[in-house]
């Protein structure tokens, strides 16, 4: 039986293998349709109906039975999570397993495509060493992204003097972007 | 405890390659799992023999959320009685449509994880009831 006790390790092999019998395209369609509107339909329904309420409703709960350190913070038009020990990430980390090369982007793969439909974009950095943060926010409106860093205190992710050691990758408004962006000033401020 | 909405995800996974791959397809994804993801637990039921076969599905189901399972060790055989699977309790309690064909997973993950350990598995029953059998092979002796 497969089970959800080493998920994270059967999970990211299972990504390796779809690219490597599929393509990337078929894997990114997966992350898209089969992860995001399938297996997590409800965090769907919950963000689409609630918003802001439906996704500390969802994460909260979802993070916490994960027993993940985290931290979300919320200012009027931002929903920031600040995640400081992935334990999806974590469980790899521990027993050595690398499968795919970017496992951690399987996150934007299918939570981008659940907010955009829900009516959201997201702004998101990941490290690859287990923290990355992310913003959530309504396109059409003016959010003040630098408030919701500013709130999160010394629980912002990229204040961590480990934050920049590892390999980033950067999204803007759910676009992976270049890696000459990474080092931008605005990246960690 | 592991989360158990993971169940979530490796029920969509499967119907995600029946869907657009075909059954044959989703086999050769079970099939690949047992024989390349799982070669560490091949490795180690080849040394460890029945006792870790059973050693192992013993740690398996009591670390996964819920069910009902035992698990035997006979002379020649291990056998794992499921009288509640706990993927398919909890998919049901979350009302979530199980991908057809889901129980073979568990046929075919084995299979690639026995044969690559010089053991035979077998299986009777599925939706939520099952008999699992890790065996030795004819003329092995047990470790």
């Amino acid at each position: 039986m497969i089970g959800v006790q080493d998920f994270c390790g059967h999970y990211d092999w299972t990504f390796a293998y779809l690219r490597h019998t599929y393509g990337e395209a078929a894997l990114q369609r997966y992350w898209a349709e089969a992860i995001a509107f399938d297996s997590q339909r409800h965090a769907y329904e919950l963000i689409r109906d609630k918003g802001f309420d439906g996704m500390e409703a969802y994460w909260g709960h979802t993070l916490t039975q994960e027993e993940a350190g985290y931290a979300i913070t919320r200012t009027e038009d931002v929903f920031r999570i600040d995640m400081h020990d992935c334990p999806s990430k974590g469980f790899l980390i521990e027993n050595g397993l690398a499968a795919y090369d970017d496992y951690c982007a399987h996150c934007m793969g299918w939570i981008g495509p659940v907010a955009q439909r829900a009516g959201f974009t997201i702004d998101h950095e990941h490290n690859h060493r287990g923290q990355c943060w992310w913003q959530l926010y309504r396109p059409d409106e003016a959010a003040d992204l630098n408030a919701a860093r500013a709130k999160a205190g010394d629980k912002n992710v990229e204040l961590r003097p480990d934050w920049r050691r590892g390999d980033r990758h950067v999204y803007r408004q759910c676009r992976q972007m270049p890696p000459e962006h990474e080092d931008s000033p605005d990246a960690a401020t | 405890m592991a989360a158990a909405d993971f169940y979530f995800a490796i029920n969509a996974t499967f119907r995600f390659i029946l869907q657009n791959y075909g059954e044959e397809a989703l086999h050769r994804y079970w099939r690949a799992l047992g024989a390349e993801y799982y070669a560490p637990l091949a490795d180690r039921f080849r040394t460890g023999g029945l006792d870790e076969v059973a050693r192992y599905w013993t740690a398996f189901f009591a670390a996964e959320p819920g069910g009902d399972v035992s698990v035997a060790r006979e002379k020649d055989e291990v056998i794992l009685t499921v009288r509640e699977c706990p993927a398919i309790r909890w998919l049901r309690l979350h009302n979530r449509e199980i991908c057809p064909g889901y129980c073979q997973h568990c046929r075919h993950v084995s299979t690639a994880i026995a044969e690559n350990a010089g053991m035979r598995f077998t299986l009777t029953g599925g939706g939520g009831t099952c008999e699992q059998t890790f065996s030795l092979r004819d003329g092995e002796s047990p470790a």
